[in-house]
Parts: C-alpha cells; sequence; structure tokens
C-alpha cells in the first residue's frame, strides 16, 4: 500500500515525525514501508482497502514509550489510531478511521502481569492474546475461567473494550472490566477505580471511582489509550452442562426468546446465551457451492433440503450451566419444565467434569480458537464479511420484529440470512453475518447499500447498533440522535477539552475531534 | 502428530461433509480439544534465539496446530488434491520453501490475513520459514 500522509503533514514533516518516534521505540519497530501498511489493512475491507488507509504503525514496548509516543504525536500532529492486537475483523481490523493515521500497535506489551486464583482476576496488558491467557492460566493451573468470543485470535484487552461479546457467565466482556492504567492524550497516565491511590489493594476488586467512573469512557473510545486492565475471571466450575436442541422454523426464535430471557433474569442460566440460525453452522462444513452453486440467494427450498439432510433446525439453541452438579442438575430440570411448555422436542444433555477435555469448537467453555475464521472461506475468493448488529430487547414482540426486518431486506438484497442472537440480560445483540467476495465489485456495492438501508430501517423501528465496522461509524453515530445528536455532541465537548490537537483514534465511533472534523462523514452513506 | 492431524479432519464438521459427499460413512465425532502453543521464546525478537519449531508453535500455532482454522481449511484443500489429510499440517509438508512461506505471511493468502512485523518479526519468520521448508530456499 503506498504511502498516504497524514492530513495536513508533508512528506518532509512526517519523515521528521517517524525519525522522532524511531528515537523513542527503535528503527525497527517504526513500521512504515508499503509492505507494513499493507500489513495494517482491512482485509475484509467492503472495497478498495486503500479507503481507510494507515500511513504506517508505531509499536512501543513499555508504558513510558507509549506515552513519549503520544508526546510526539502531539507535537508532530500525527494522528494515532490504538489498537491491542488489531485483529477486529468485520469491524476494520487495525486499520484507521483517518485516513492516513499511525496504528498504534501495543502488541508488543503482551505480559500478564498478574493472576489472583483467590478473588478471581487478572491484569493484562494490551498485547495479550486470549491463547496467551489461556495458557498462561493453564501453566499455573488457576482454575479460573475466561470469557472468549468466537474468533479468539485478538486480544483480551481489545476486544473487552470494544464490548466484545463471550458466552460464558462473563460474557459481557467489558462489564468486568476493573481499573486501568490510561495514558492521557497529553502523554500523562493515570489510574482508575481504587488504582487511583498508589498501591491500593482493590485497585481490580471495586468498580467504581471515588466520584465518577471512568472505566467505560475508555471503551469504544479515543479518550485514553489503555495501557493495563483489571479483568475479572470466572472460578473454573466443577461441572458444566450443555442443554441443546435445533428448532424447525425461522418464527420459533420467538417463543425460544421469551423461555431464555426469564431464566436469564432469574439467574437459572448464567451464560451469554448464543442462538444462531442454520447458515451458523453450516458455513463451518464447506464452502457456498459445495451447497448451492449460483448466484443470488439460496432458495427456501434448498435451505430445507439442506436441514434435513444435516439433521439442522433453522436455529440451534446451547445453554449451558455452570456449577457444582447437584445444582446444575436442578437448574438443568427447570430449564427443561420451561421448554416443554412450547415444545416436544427434547434436550440433549452433554456433561463437562473438571479434568476431562474441552470442545474447542465451543466458545461457552471459555477456551480460545480461531476456527470461527473458517467462515472467511464461505463465499469462495477473497471472501470477507460485516456484521450488522442492533441491540433487542430480549422478547419475541422485538426480536421477531428485528428478524423478520432484517430478514426480508437481506433477501430483498438477494443475500443468504445468517443471523444470531446473543442474550446477554434484558437485550440481545443480534448479529447479522453479510458475507462476500472482496473482489466481486458488485457484490461489494449490494452489501453496502443493504447495510445503509439496514441502519436506516432499524433505527426508524427505534434500535441501534453496539458496534460497527469504520465505513458507518458516522452514519450509525447519528441514527443516536436524541436532542440533535446531544450525547455525541457531549463526547466531542470532552474530546476537545482533553484533545486539543485530536491525535488519537480521531473519527472512532462517529466521535471527532475539532482538528479533524470536517472528515466526518455526516449526512451521507458510503 | 500423524494421528492428530487425522483427528482433526475426523472432527471437523465440515470435513464430514468432505466424506458425505465422497459417499463414505461419516466417522464417528470426536472431541477437538486445546493444543498448547510452545512458549514465546526469551530475549530479542528482533534478533530472536529461539527454534523455528517453537517459534513456529507461537506465532502461528492459534491456526496452524491440529484443530487449528488453518490446519483445517488446509486439510480439505490437500484432499480435493488427493492427499492424505495430515498434510493439512504444514509441519508434515514437503513441498514449502522459504521464500514461499515468507510471501505467504507477509502477503496473505485466501482465508489467511496478512502478518504484520509485530506478530512476526523479521528475524522470527526466517527461523519459521527455514523450519517449515525444511532447509529449502
Ligand atoms: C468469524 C468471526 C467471529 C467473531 N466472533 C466474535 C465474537 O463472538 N465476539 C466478539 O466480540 N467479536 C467477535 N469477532 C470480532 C473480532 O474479531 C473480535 O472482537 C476481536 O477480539 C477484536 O480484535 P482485537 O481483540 O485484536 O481488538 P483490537 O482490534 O486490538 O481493538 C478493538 C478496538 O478497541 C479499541 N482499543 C483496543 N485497544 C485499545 C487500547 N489499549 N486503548 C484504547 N482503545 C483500545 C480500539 O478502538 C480498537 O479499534 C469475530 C470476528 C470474526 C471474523
Amino acid at each position: 500500500m503506498k504511502r498516504v500522509l497524514p492530513p495536513n503533514l508533508t512528506d518532509r514533516e512526517f519523515d521528521l515525525a517517524l525519525k522522532a518516534f524511531a528515537k523513542v521505540v527503535g528503527e525497527d519497530w517504526v513500521l512504515a514501508s508499503d509492505q507494513d501498511r499493507s500489513t495494517y489493512a482491512d482485509i475484509y475491507a467492503p472495497g478498495p482497502e486503500d479507503q481507510w488507509p494507515p500511513s504506517g504503525a508505531i509499536a512501543p514496548g513499555s508504558v513510558a514509550e507509549v506515552q513519549e509516543v503520544v508526546r510526539i504525536a502531539n507535537r508532530f500532529k500525527t494522528p494515532l489510531w490504538t489498537v491491542s492486537r488489531g485483529k477486529n475483523l468485520g469491524y476494520g481490523a487495525a486499520a484507521p478511521r483517518l485516513p492516513g493515521a499511525l496504528v498504534l500497535d501495543l502488541g508488543r506489551m503482551n505480559k500478564v502481569q498478574h493472576v489472583d486464583t483467590e478473588l478471581g482476576y487478572c491484569v493484562v496488558e494490551p498485547g495479550v492474546s486470549f491463547f496467551d491467557l489461556y495458557e498462561h492460566l493453564e501453566r499455573m493451573n488457576a482454575n479460573l475461567m475466561m470469557s472468549v468470543p468466537g474468533n479468539a485470535w485478538g486480544s483480551v484487552m481489545g476486544n473487552a473494550l470494544d464490548h466484545g461479546v463471550g458466552y460464558t457467565p462473563y460474557g459481557l466482556n467489558a462489564r468486568h472490566i476493573c481499573g486501568m492504567e490510561v495514558v492521557m492524550p497529553d502523554g500523562g497516565l493515570m489510574r482508575t477505580g481504587m488504582g487511583a491511590m498508589e498501591g491500593n489493594h482493590s485497585a481490580h476488586l471495586f468498580p467504581f471511582n471515588y466520584g465518577p467512573s471512568w472505566d467505560q469512557m475508555f471503551s469504544q473510545s479515543n479518550l485514553g489509550v489503555v495501557t493495563s486492565m483489571g479483568l475479572w475471571l470466572m472460578p473454573q466450575p466443577e461441572t458444566s452442562l450443555l442443554l441443546s436442541m435445533s428448532v424447525p422454523n425461522e418464527e420459533d426464535i420467538g417463543w425460544v426468546i421469551d423461555t431464555l430471557t426469564p431464566l436469564k433474569i432469574q439467574g437459572v442460566i448464567e451464560q451469554s446465551i448464543f442462538v444462531p440460525s442454520w447458515l451458523g453452522k453450516v458455513v463451518l462444513m464447506g464452502t457456498r457451492k459445495d451447497f448451492w452453486d449460483k448466484p443470488g440467494r439460496m432458495p427456501d427450498w434448498r435451505v430445507q433440503e439442506i436441514l434435513k439432510q444435516n439433521k439442522l433446525g433453522f436455529w440451534t439453541v446451547g445453554v449451558r450451566l455452570y456449577g457444582d452438579e447437584a445444582v446444575v442438575r436442578a437448574k438443568a430440570d427447570v430449564v427443561k419444565r420451561a421448554f416443554k411448555r412450547s415444545t416436544d422436542i427434547p434436550m440433549e444433555e452433554s456433561w463437562w467434569r473438571q479434568g476431562e477435555p474441552v470442545d474447542v469448537m465451543d466458545p461457552s467453555n471459555g477456551v480460545p480458537s480461531a476456527v470461527a475464521l473458517q467462515m472467511g472461506d464461505w463465499v469462495g475468493g477473497r471472501s470477507a464479511h460485516l456484521g450488522f448488529s442492533p441491540v433487542v430487547p430480549a422478547t419475541s414482540k422485538h426480536v421477531l420484529g428485528q428478524m423478520r426486518r432484517s430478514k426480508k431486506l437481506i433477501e430483498d438484497y438477494d443475500l443468504d440470512f445468517y443471523a444470531s442472537f446473543t442474550i446477554g440480560g434484558r437485550f440481545c445483540n443480534n448479529i447479522n453475518m453479510l458475507m462476500y467476495d472482496r473482489d466481486d465489485a458488485d457484490g461489494v456495492r449490494k452489501v453496502k447499500a443493504l447495510f445503509d438501508e439496514l441502519i436506516d430501517v432499524t433505527r426508524k423501528a427505534g434500535y441501534g447498533e453496539y458496534r460497527t465496522h469504520l465505513n458507518w461509524m458516522d452514519p450509525v453515530a447519528e441514527t443516536f440522535d436524541f436532542n440533535d445528536n446531544a450525547m455525541t455532541r457531549y463526547t466531542e465537548v470532552i474530546k476537545d477539552a482533553l484533545d486539543p490537537n485530536g491525535i488519537l483514534s480521531p473519527g472512532k465511533m462517529g466521535v471527532w475531534p475539532a482538528a479533524y472534523r470536517e472528515h466526518a462523514q455526516r449526512g451521507k452513506h458510503s | 502428530m500423524k494421528r492428530l492431524s487425522v483427528i482433526v479432519l475426523v472432527v471437523t464438521a465440515f470435513a464430514q461433509n468432505v466424506f458425505a459427499e465422497e459417499g463414505a460413512a461419516p466417522p464417528p465425532m470426536m472431541m477437538p480439544t486445546y493444543q498448547m502453543r510452545a512458549p514465546l521464546p526469551e530475549g530479542d525478537r528482533l534478533e530472536t534465539t529461539g527454534s523455528g519449531e517453537e517459534l513456529f508453535s507461537n506465532r502461528c500455532g492459534s491456526c496452524h496446530l491440529p484443530f487449528g482454522m488453518g490446519t483445517n481449511v488446509l486439510t480439505v484443500q490437500r484432499l480435493a488434491l488427493g492427499e492424505p489429510p495430515e498434510m493439512g499440517l504444514l509441519t508434515n509438508r514437503e513441498d514449502l520453501g522459504a521464500a514461499y512461506v515468507k510471501a505467504v505471511v507477509r502477503n496473505g493468502k485466501v482465508g489467511m490475513p496478512r502478518l504484520n512485523r509485530v506478530e512476526v518479526t523479521d528475524s522470527e519468520l526466517e527461523r519459521i520459514a527455514d523450519f517449515l521448508g525444511r532447509g529449502k530456499p
């Protein structure tokens, strides 16, 4: 990828900035060759990768280096785009929202600083991957369980900071962050929570500040660079039990949600419950052409045939219960009784007990795997996907409404419908996977137009997204429109006060600093 | 290693599909379990002293050990070429050369993303490529 300069900088100024960065991190960790830029591009980009080009990347190896890099960035006005491991596939990977921003790659800072097995938490640096933490916990026999996303190739920190979703009782990852160390936009350093007191023993235990609390202010945010973070971990349960069933029809998702949500709210089911549609299973069975070799969406008769051949329902329900065997048994009976009220389909039981091997293909086991990335092979060619991810109340009325609305639109665009609902509490994260071949320009155009329309119709119906790809950060921010987008305006007042040069991740979630506000795509879509 | 690689094939649902298409009975389901990677060798990653084998395990292992996504995808590709399933494991391949390995790592290939120099340094990649290429350039 050719060099794209940060806005308002000349080649000479940029070179001087790179030299200054090299003095701090070492020349080898200033990554600004054409090849380096390509390795930080969005490999799932809907459209040409150079739509979101980095000018390069800087990889500091310590907190002090991060602070110095931020100070230099202020001096030279080189905007930085912070990532921990930058594996945000489907949402832009490591690529920056603002063309020419330098990726601040924190992947080298990869120490698990601390694990407390008694109170169940860890303190991690940004570059710690889910695999790193898992192996660390295994090697020390910590008896603690992680919450992992479907794609666990990324970082524990980046995932949690981007409001990532896992499938254990600790599945709302951002909720389990406790106590952070953050480099401020001026290069200063602060700690949040009890850790704001030097040497405080409760730094990663008590979830609030003395005064207003800031932990969540640094998630999905451009207000600081997090350099370490406490994260609560669940004690490894004595047993777990997977109760699963396939439900045959599209509309069954209604009663499934109405059955599961009360159990979740009561605490009978503790996990974030993942309910995927059939394609979620089938994408791992091969490539699309193995099942349907024509362009356009698979006809319903063929879908029915595939379901029958593979003994699948339209939705798969998998509920995992965790804890002592007697408790799990009792909970299982409650869950089964609740399902009995709506269906005769039996729930299959699959027990796991401590010491037994764990199935890595099921993220509700808290074991990292990157196998979900196989869906990248589904469409063929350089296939990729986007997630359209609205949040809906966890009741049949809202879930069915959302499912019908997005399904109709997705099918109007002649694409296969693939959705999941994850019940995280009183709400569901609804992820609609839109898959495309990156080299099929028409297909990409179609997916982008569909995405625009999905945002609009979903907003009109009263719902918004929890997370989105770079291309739609501004349009989605605009849908949060109460009182003339008061929330975004408020964040931008804070942004300008803390970061007058606008150097930290300009444009993240549609929050633009004054210095680059003209780059906001407000009022226009892709 | 060979035994494990066969299990990889057996466990992945999509591999079952391959069997189904060939008309053979699907093999029994076995559980894909976690494969520990070797630890990242200590010391300066810009001039690593780690072996190619341990570096491969640590840097590429999330996808290319048994049960990894890269192994699964490559197993299907190798089967389609009439090769045995264990050829899905890069460590079993004899046809790789160091230059090819380096090119795929930096440029990506189909589902494999490009890896940056923080993920794998040039020094680490040299040793990994040499290990997978079995000394071939
Ligand atoms: C097939 C597939 C399945 C997936 N399944 C899931 C899933 O189940 N759940 C899920 O949540 N995601 C899922 N993803 C999306 C994504 O791959 C993961 O969320 C991944 O963990 C994000 O990459 P990362 O952890 O390297 O984060 P990064 O890319 O490093 O960070 C993400 C964002 O967080 C912010 N950030 C990161 N580090 C810092 C820091 N130190 N300071 C301040 N801000 C920071 C930045 O804005 C950054 O852009 C899936 C993707 C694919 C392709």
